[in-house]
């Protein structure tokens, strides 16, 4: 009796566990979706912050490079 | 003052020859304890027996005619496990050398397995029994459970959850592909139904968790369900990983068509540091209320990733990813070798697991193509089935194939981001199937 019962039970545990896989993932997938529009609403700024400093330190490089590449033709003719 | 200091290493010298005496006394008397203890079990014998009484004793007498040794359990083995099996076992781990080493197959996890399996299987020493160093091993990790856990942390730790989290649906495949795991549930179910091996529910289960592709997940569920069959299950788990470029391809050519390859991806969008953070913590808890029994694997690569997103533990980071996982690494391989002892590994099932073992693979390759066709009838973006076959966890291997079957047939169609994140998805849904069945069988 058990032996019949064998695949039975292995169809039972693949309706269960892809079951659960899915629910799991779909409930995953739609609380991503809620966290970034929440993020994305409300916490915008710390993306914008991260790229305006970089832009500002480039620049100030360059600005560096700058004097220095005067202050070496300077020192040359001088 | 070049008084005083003389005065004070005499002192000294004094000091440290009365304790040396002292310590002489107290050897002289060990030895003497030694001695007479040894009087009790020590014979003389003359010096052919004792030529004799060693060669007797030699690995080649012990692998030709064997004594009655016991296996790593304490229970009496067959002759052949003891003799010819042995050797069997160690030439296929000079296979698993080669494998390794020649052909680069996962060297990483494969060498210490398999130098392991060959330590296993030396006769008289008993390395991988219950107080060999292999043995010592696999009671310190593997038998509870911990080194598959401290390898998930470290996965965690380098996993990056951007492109999962800049295309969310794409989690579906990783979804799709577990269905290797519980279609070869059945088949394992319906092979012993038939009679022609005999696997219970549990063991089955165990098998089938290898088409998870997930090598610590198969590790830990073979341990908790089945760990007379840990050994098989782990070799054939690494070795299809390892062969996940060869396996994969002609699956995921035969199941689409030119234009469907040549699908391009819109690209992924940027996605915030508060986004990455949030998310660890947001799948934890959908696990604790979903399914408690999975949070063992999720939580610790959870935790992993968490640190490495937090940005303010660099160090715990770099240790997760490099020393701890390499170390653990290193402990899992020679304690899964130890499960090659010829009495454990050259048993019928072996075959039938690394049969199964490749059936799941297959089948979830597919089915992750196929579940990339079907969300592709439905409204929105068009994804590449391609990246199907990454939904099979196997990071980031299967994403590297998808990205290079995608190459073959347009040069500019960069596929790999795209397919990382059914990839870690794949992670996280093997995680929970291997929680089902875990509850399954509380």
């Amino acid at each position: 009796m058990t032996e019949t019962n064998l695949i039975v039970e292995g169809f039972k545990f693949m309706g269960l566990g892809m079951g659960t896989v899915f629910l799991f993932l779909i409930v995953m997938i739609g609380s991503m979706n809620i966290m970034s529009t929440i993020i994305h609403k409300f916490f915008p700024e710390p993306q914008a912050a991260d790229t305006n400093p970089s832009a500002t330190a480039q620049k100030d490089n360059k600005k560096v490079v700058a004097a220095i590449t005067a202050a070496i033709t300077h020192h040359r003719q001088g | 003052m070049k008084n005083i200091v003389i005065k004070f290493l005499a002192l000294f010298m004094l000091l440290s020859m009365t304790s040396l005496f002292a310590n002489e006394h107290m050897a002289t008397s060990v030895e003497k304890a030694d001695a007479t203890h040894k009087e009790e079990t020590y014979k003389s014998k003359s010096f052919s027996a004792m030529i004799s009484g060693f060669l007797a004793s030699t690995g080649v007498v012990a692998l030709i005619n064997p004594g009655d040794e016991l296996n790593a359990k304490g229970e009496p083995m067959s002759t052949f496990h003891k003799g010819l099996g042995r050797v069997i076992m160690i030439l296929v781990t000079f296979f698993l050398f080669w494998l390794a080493i020649a052909r680069g197959f996962e060297p990483l996890l494969l060498l210490p397995i398999a130098f392991g399996g060959l330590l296993a299987n030396i006769p008289v020493a008993g390395i991988a029994g219950a107080h060999g160093f292999l043995g010592v091993i696999y009671q310190m990790g593997l038998s509870n459970e911990m080194f598959p856990i401290i390898i998930f942390m470290g996965v965690g730790a380098m996993t990056d959850f951007g492109p999962l989290l800049s295309n969310p649906k794409t989690a579906l495949l990783g979804g799709a592909a577990q269905f290797g795991i519980f279609g070869t549930l059945v088949g394992a179910v319906a092979l012993s139904q038939a009679g022609l091996v005999d696997f219970t529910l549990q063991q089955a289960s165990a098998i089938s968790i290898i088409g998870g592709a997930d090598g610590p997940t198969s590790i830990f569920i073979a341990t908790k369900l089945a760990p007379e069959l840990l050994g098989a299950i782990a070799v054939a788990s690494y070795s299809y990983m390892a062969m996940v470029p060869i396996i994969q391809p002609p699956i995921m050519k035969a199941l689409t068509t030119d234009a469907e390859r040549k699908i391009k991806m819109t690209t992924l969008r940027h996605v915030s540091r508060l986004e990455k953070l949030i998310f660890p913590i947001m799948v934890l808890s959908l696990s604790i209320l979903v399914l408690p029994e999975s949070t063992p694997l999720i939580g610790a690569f959870m935790f992993g990733n968490f640190l490495k997103e937090s940005g303010v533990v660099e160090r715990l980071n770099d240790t997760l990813q490099n020393a701890l996982i390499n170390i653990t690494t290193i402990f899992l391989g020679l304690g899964v070798g130890s499960k090659l002892a010829a009495d454990q590994f050259l048993v019928p099932e072996t075959m039938f697991i690394m049969v199964l073992g490749i059936i799941a693979f297959s089948v979830g390759t597919a089915a992750g193509v196929l579940m990339a066709k079907f969300m592709n009838l439905f409204p929105g973006h068009k994804i590449n089935p391609l990246i199907g076959s990454a939904g099979v966890s196997a990071v980031p291997m299967a994403a590297r194939v998808s990205n290079k079957v995608g190459m073959e047939y347009d040069r500019t169609n960069m596929l790999l981001m795209h397919a990382m994140g059914p990839n870690v998805a794949g992670v996280i849904g093997s995680a929970v199937a291997a929680g089902v069945l875990i509850s399954l069988f509380k």
